[in-house]
């Protein structure tokens, strides 16, 4: 470079005075906006220059935010869902304790209403491992004066019957279980019944004639004929009815929930539960009784007595509804006889 | 024509590099240039010839070196134009500086000393002149200037003829080889 210059210097030379000259000029002449010529080509010259810089610096940007930056965002990514799973699990806990809270509101307001009724708060702490066995373990057992045949209830309605007791536990056998039976009557019919389980989540309300007019949606409630279980506690409502033979074929769907039990209330006596305030749903206002029909049977509830539809005196007779005494019938038909086993009696 | 080009145009080992007298050509530019801008308060008629730029062709033809032409020219020009008042600095140094160094360029290889040899390049230069002064003048100053006009071609005819003469009267200050 500096070889061919010292063998050009003239050319070089004059290449530099006109340069010199041409920026002299540039510095001197103002175009439009009165900016000088040598601003105008500067900002001409540079501005290629600075959008390229700009370009490039943005795209390096862009290449470190997008790539290089990454790093941190997935280091921050994992802080992130870290964090979210701690809260999502401090959320479920909340909400646990939300519907715990809830449950025990629940169940205090139910021993409140029923003050005089001597019952007992228990949490269910296990179920069956025999899968046909519709069974379920209470935390509340002999030193809790539980025994057997007491029934367990919910708020919400019927829920069995206490089988085995433990020192500390209780195994409860729901009223879907297949050696499970309800003595049952239609809130206002007062027709009476059995609730037998069928291992379904649905059980079934036996020994209803046909005659019986049932609709789908009717309330059953106890009987109280069965001695476990007081008379008036919310038992379910009819799903389905159909003829049969010898009596309808009445699909009952449970008021509690049995497949997501938690608290329960173990009813250490059998005492009628007074009935709650209007809309409550523990226990069903019985209806007046209807004028006595002429051929009232009377059912035969005993300890001992069974409802075996052997037994029954007219089974195909159409049934009465029952008055607010209804462990003294006043049917109009004879109602089936109840066994103490199928009646919250020891299911062996 | 083609005879006095034939006498004019000898190899650059017979050109004759001519020195002047010191201060001689300082001195002459300083006065051509203070010439033109007196004579130019008396009229249009004063700038028909363009005396710096005939300085700046004669010591640039007769000295033959690119570097002190171009030079000389640069400050010729820049000179004029501090001179003119309206002119930005450079417009005439540019110009004059290309013809100071071509005039160099060209003298270094063929002899200028002959009379109509001496128009010819005057002619020539007082063009190139213009068109380097025209397109500076539309290139920076955003102004119109013509390349080649008729009003130009008598100039540069009056000038080439004035150029003989001056150039006859700068000789005398050569020095004696």
């Amino acid at each position: 470079m500096i070889g061919a210059l010292s063998r050009h210097r003239p050319l070089a030379l004059l290449a530099a005075v006109v340069l010199a000259q041409v920026l002299l000029l540039a510095y001197q002449i103002r175009r439009s906006h009165d900016v000088r010529l040598i601003r105008y080509w500067s900002v001409e010259a540079s501005t290629p220059a600075a959008q390229g810089g700009t370009w490039f610096f943005s795209h390096l940007g862009g290449l470190w935010s997008g790539y290089i930056g990454l790093r941190n965002a997935r280091t921050e990514n994992d802080q992130l869902r870290a964090e979210v799973a701690q809260l999502e699990l401090q959320n479920r806990e909340l909400e646990t304790q939300a519907n715990e809270a809830h449950r025990l509101e629940v169940l205090l307001n139910f021993r409140e209403v029923h003050s005089e009724a001597q019952m007992l708060a228990a949490q269910v702490i296990e179920a069956s491992a025999d899968p046909a066995s519709e069974t379920l373990v209470i935390n509340r057992g002999d030193e809790d004066r539980v025994k057997r045949n007491m029934a367990v209830i919910t708020p919400d309605g019927v829920v069995g019957k206490v089988v085995e007791v433990f020192h500390g536990t209780s195994q409860v056998m729901l009223m879907t279980d297949k050696n499970m039976g309800v003595g049952a009557m239609f809130a206002d019919t007062r027709t009476h019944g059995v609730i037998k389980g069928t291992g379904d989540p649905q059980p079934v309300m036996d020994y209803v004639v046909n005659d019986e007019k049932v609709a789908v949606g009717q309330t059953i409630v106890t009987s109280g004929e069965d001695k476990i279980f007081p008379k008036g506690l919310l038992v379910g409502v009819v799903a389905s009815a159909k003829d049969g033979n010898p009596f309808q074929k009445i699909v009952v769907r449970p008021a509690a929930r049995l497949d997501r039990l938690e608290d329960v209330i173990v009813l250490l006596t059998q005492e009628e539960l007074a009935p709650g305030k209007p809309g409550t749903p523990y226990t069903v206002s019985p209806v007046p009784p209807p004028p006595p029909a002429p051929a009232a049977a009377q059912i035969k509830s005993t300890t001992t007595g069974g409802a075996n539809p052997a037994k029954t005196e007219n089974p195909a007779a159409p049934q009465s509804s029952a008055g607010v005494k209804t462990e003294h019938p006043v049917g109009t038909q004879a109602t089936p006889v109840v066994k103490p086993d199928q009646l919250g009696g020891p299911a062996r | 024509m083609a005879s006095m080009l034939n006498t004019g145009l000898q190899s650059e080992q017979n050109i004759e590099v001519h020195k002047f007298y010191s201060g001689s050509v300082v001195l002459v530019s300083f006065v051509a240039l203070i010439l033109q801008a007196f004579l130019h308060k008396y009229g249009r008629w004063a700038d028909v010839v363009d005396l710096p730029l005939l300085i700046v062709i004669y010591f640039g033809v007769s000295r033959r070196n690119p570097v002190t032409g171009l030079l000389l020219g640069a400050a010729i020009g820049i000179f004029q134009d501090g001179l003119s008042h309206d002119n930005p600095i450079g417009l005439y140094g540019i110009a004059k500086t290309l013809v100071g160094y071509l005039a160099s360029t060209i003298g270094a290889h063929i002899d200028t000393d002959h009379p109509v040899a001496r128009f010819v390049l005057t002619f020539a230069f007082f063009h190139f002149h213009q068109c380097i002064l025209a397109f500076t003048e539309r290139a920076l100053l955003n102004q119109s200037a013509p390349y080649f006009s008729l009003h130009l071609l008598v100039d540069s005819l009056i000038s080439a003829a004035v150029a003989v003469f001056l150039f006859a009267a700068l000789d005398r200050l050569r020095k004696s080889s």
